[in-house]
């Protein structure tokens, strides 16, 4: 396994090309996220984000093009990139026969982490979780229950990227707004976050950069912390949603 | 611990705290254990009623009082079949071939020609045998509890939180193996247990008991496999639960059926009717000995009187009458022997093509392998019905020497004439003492392994491909996560 590079990006997509279902869905993509950086990916539906997301986890190879994770090739050395990777899916899957304690004892330990009680208290305060809730069944888990317990493993694994996928949809706003500052908190520690979202206000709440994705391709790209139309965006991202 | 192993021990957690898999699996396994007991109790009760009948007509047999040696040709003798010490745990044909021949002078038993072959295991759902609840039940419970191994993880989302952590896809697949797998452990242990008692204290022979544990595992694995594979490979974990009952109830129900129905139309034999009438034309074609005008009869006349140097029968130092007996048995037995060879030969055909119709299912092959390592295969009751014959030829061929020797012509002929003729005709009761008991000689360990082979192979072939799907889901799975 070739060696990463310290001073390479944490995400780096060059020329990527993907062919699903006889359609391209990415067209010659160019992303690159820094360590400690957030990068916040917007499009509509079938605007490619979930593909991108699936390529840099190694689901999906490239038809042409490449994807690193920390300098690794994500079509050759997957399951390297996969240790390196914390991903929170839209929809948290846990075992709701098993406690939030289980869970990530479990899953962290197929990528070969022993957190200790402990630790998983820290990183599930870091999340939010309340303490009463971490020895239950998660069967009744809400969706930002289930969130923050997949936020805690995360935490845990100190991987140096983390991808976001939808994590704001179906939170409230003050659970929202807890994420958004918990990701904030992650940026300050050095983890490269790329999140795909349809939630313009968050990603801009967080965000270092907002790309804008259409049809395969990053058709805009904003920074904003500085002077940025979010309105403008915003009618921009309507408009590439719609085609 | 490996992750393979992790997900293993994940599974059987899961496994644990599901209501309906408890539910399940304590069903099956006491169904198992229950047959094994009563696998284990009815052997011996069946044992010692078999021996215990046996004994007692052998005793009725000796103990007959001083009689013409022909009242005793047709007073008959009854034999059992000693119950193989595996039979309680698969009674393969033994129920319905039946275990008890009536031997007598003139005929053979009708069993000989009985319509043996119609077994399945349709009508084998009577029967709780071990072998029953592995063979069909076992398979159900772990389609039950595995169809959503798989399926349900990657529509939930499950399965891409464990690719997430840098586990392959072939480990999350061989994780959920192993613990299908050690279901499938649980399932076979009562039968286990219950094959090491019969070894132990039962009598049954060590590596028959092997052979069967070996094969029932090897069977239980090719449905963990097919089970795990169907549930990675199905769109969904509802098709995946219909694709595997369907394929259950084709290989476990219908094919068993089919393959003996296959067999019976390609190669169909006489009907029992149709042999009793042919063989009844054939035995008037031998001849009659009553009859002074009978060619046959009057050529072996001429040729005896011949080998004496004599020209009457009446001057014969032997019985005539005797050896007409001996002749008119030997020509009959020798019909018989030929009409039933004939009919083994066709089912032993039958038996061939239903086994290469085990290609078809698992079940089929199992089921070959189990009734051949317990020796209630058909080959097994062939043998019982063959030494049985041999035995009823050489009694009755006894008894008929006796007259032949021990009787003269002139009292044999006037013994219903003559009173002292009829008092002197009537042999010493212990002659019937000196008639050796029947002894029936099993197939050996190693005829029983050899016969067992077959099916063994062809669960060989089932494992590498439900193994060769496996991986191939593996694959697929990889991608499906995507």
């Amino acid at each position: 396994m070739p060696a990463p590079c310290s001073s390479s990006p944490a995400i780096e997509i060059r020329d990527l090309c993907v062919n699903r279902g006889g359609a391209q869905v990415l067209k010659n993509l160019q992303l690159t996220v820094n360590p400690g950086e957030v990068y916040a990916l917007l499009g509509g539906n079938g605007a490619g984000k979930s593909t991108t997301l699936a390529v840099l986890m190694g689901f999906l190879r490239p038809t042409s093009g490449t994807a690193r994770v920390t300098g690794l090739d994500t079509a050759s050395e997957a399951a390297a990139v996969r240790g390196r990777i914390g991903y929170l899916p839209e929809t948290v899957a846990l075992y709701e026969t098993l406690s939030a304690y289980e869970n990530i004892a479990y899953f962290l330990g197929l990528s070969g982490a022993r957190p200790t009680r402990s630790e998983m208290d820290a990183a599930l305060d870091a999340a939010g979780l309340q303490a009463e809730a971490r020895t239950r069944r998660t069967a009744g888990f809400s969706k930002g229950m289930r969130q923050k317990v997949a936020i805690a493993m995360a935490l845990l694994r100190e991987a140096p990227v983390l991808l976001l996928d939808e994590p704001t949809t179906g939170l409230d706003p003050v659970a929202a707004a807890d994420f958004n500052r918990l990701v904030s908190g992650l940026r300050e520690r050095g983890t490269a976050i790329l999140m795909v979202t349809h939630d313009l206000l968050g990603a801009a709440d967080c965000a270092d950069r907002i790309g804008l994705l259409a049809g395969g391709v990053i058709v805009e790209e904003a920074r904003p912390r500085g002077e940025v139309d979010l309105l403008g965006l915003h009618r921009r991202l309507g408009e590439a949603a719609t085609g | 611990m490996s992750p393979v192993l992790r997900i293993a021990a994940n599974e059987l957690r899961l496994l644990a705290r599901t209501r309906v898999a408890q539910i399940a699996v304590a069903l099956v396994v006491a169904l198992s254990a229950v047959a094994a007991l009563t696998a284990i109790s009815q052997g011996r009760e069946s044992q010692e009623i078999r021996s215990r009948f046996q004994a007692q007509a052998d005793r009725e047999f000796d103990g007959q009082p001083a009689r013409h040696p022909h009242r005793m040709v047709h007073y008959g003798h009854f034999v059992f079949r000693p119950l193989p010490a595996l039979a309680g745990f698969d009674p393969g044909v033994d129920a319905f071939t039946g275990s008890t021949l009536f031997l007598e002078g003139h005929r053979q038993n009708s069993a000989n020609f009985g319509d043996v072959r119609q077994s399945s295991l349709l009508v084998r759902f009577g029967q709780l045998t071990p072998a029953f609840v592995i063979q069909a039940l076992g398979p159900l419970v772990l389609i039950f509890i595995g169809f959503g191994a798989l399926a349900r993880e990657r529509e939930s989302g499950l399965l891409r939180l464990h690719l997430a952590q840098g586990v392959g896809a072939r480990q999350v697949l061989a994780g959920k193996v192993v613990a299908l797998a050690a279901v499938a452990g649980l399932i076979l242990a009562p039968a286990l247990i219950a094959l090491v008692w019969l070894a132990l204290f039962g009598g049954a022979p060590a590596p028959a008991v092997a052979m069967l544990a070996g094969g029932y595992a090897v069977y239980l694995l090719v449905w963990v496999l097919i089970t795990t594979s169907v549930s990675a490979l199905a769109p969904s974990s509802r098709s995946a639960l219909a694709l595997l009952v369907a394929g259950w109830a084709v290989s476990a129900i219908l094919a068993p059926r089919l393959a003996t129905d296959i067999a019976l139309a390609a190669m169909p034999q006489a009907s029992r009717l149709e042999t009793d009438i042919a063989i009844q034309r054939d035995l008037k074609k031998i001849g009659d000995s009553h009859n002074p005008d009978d060619p046959h009869f009057n050529a072996f006349r001429a040729s005896v009187l011949k080998s004496y140097g004599v020209s009457r029968v009446e001057d014969l130092p032997v019985n005539y009458r005797g050896l007409i007996a001996m002749e008119g048995e030997r020509l009959t037995s020798a019909l018989f022997d030929r009409y039933a060879e004939r009919q083994f030969a066709g089912q032993r055909e039958q038996s061939r093509m239903a086994l290469i119709l085990g290609l078809a299912s698992p079940t089929l092959a199992v089921r070959s392998l189990s009734m051949a390592a317990s020796g209630t295969d058909l080959e097994g009751h062939r043998r019982f019905l063959q030494q049985a014959e041999a035995y009823r030829y050489t009694i009755v061929q006894g008894l008929n020497r006796l007259q032949a020797e021990a009787l003269t012509f002139s009292d044999d002929t006037n013994r219903n004439r003559d009173p002292e003729a009829g008092r002197r005709v009537r042999i010493d009761p212990g002659a019937w003492r000196r008639t050796p008991d029947f002894v029936y000689r099993p197939a050996s360990t190693a005829e029983a392994l050899t016969a067992a082979l077959p099916g063994l192979a062809l669960l060989g072939l089932w494992a590498g491909l439900a193994g060769s799907l496996a991986w191939g889901a593996g694959r697929r799975l990889a991608r499906g996560a995507g």
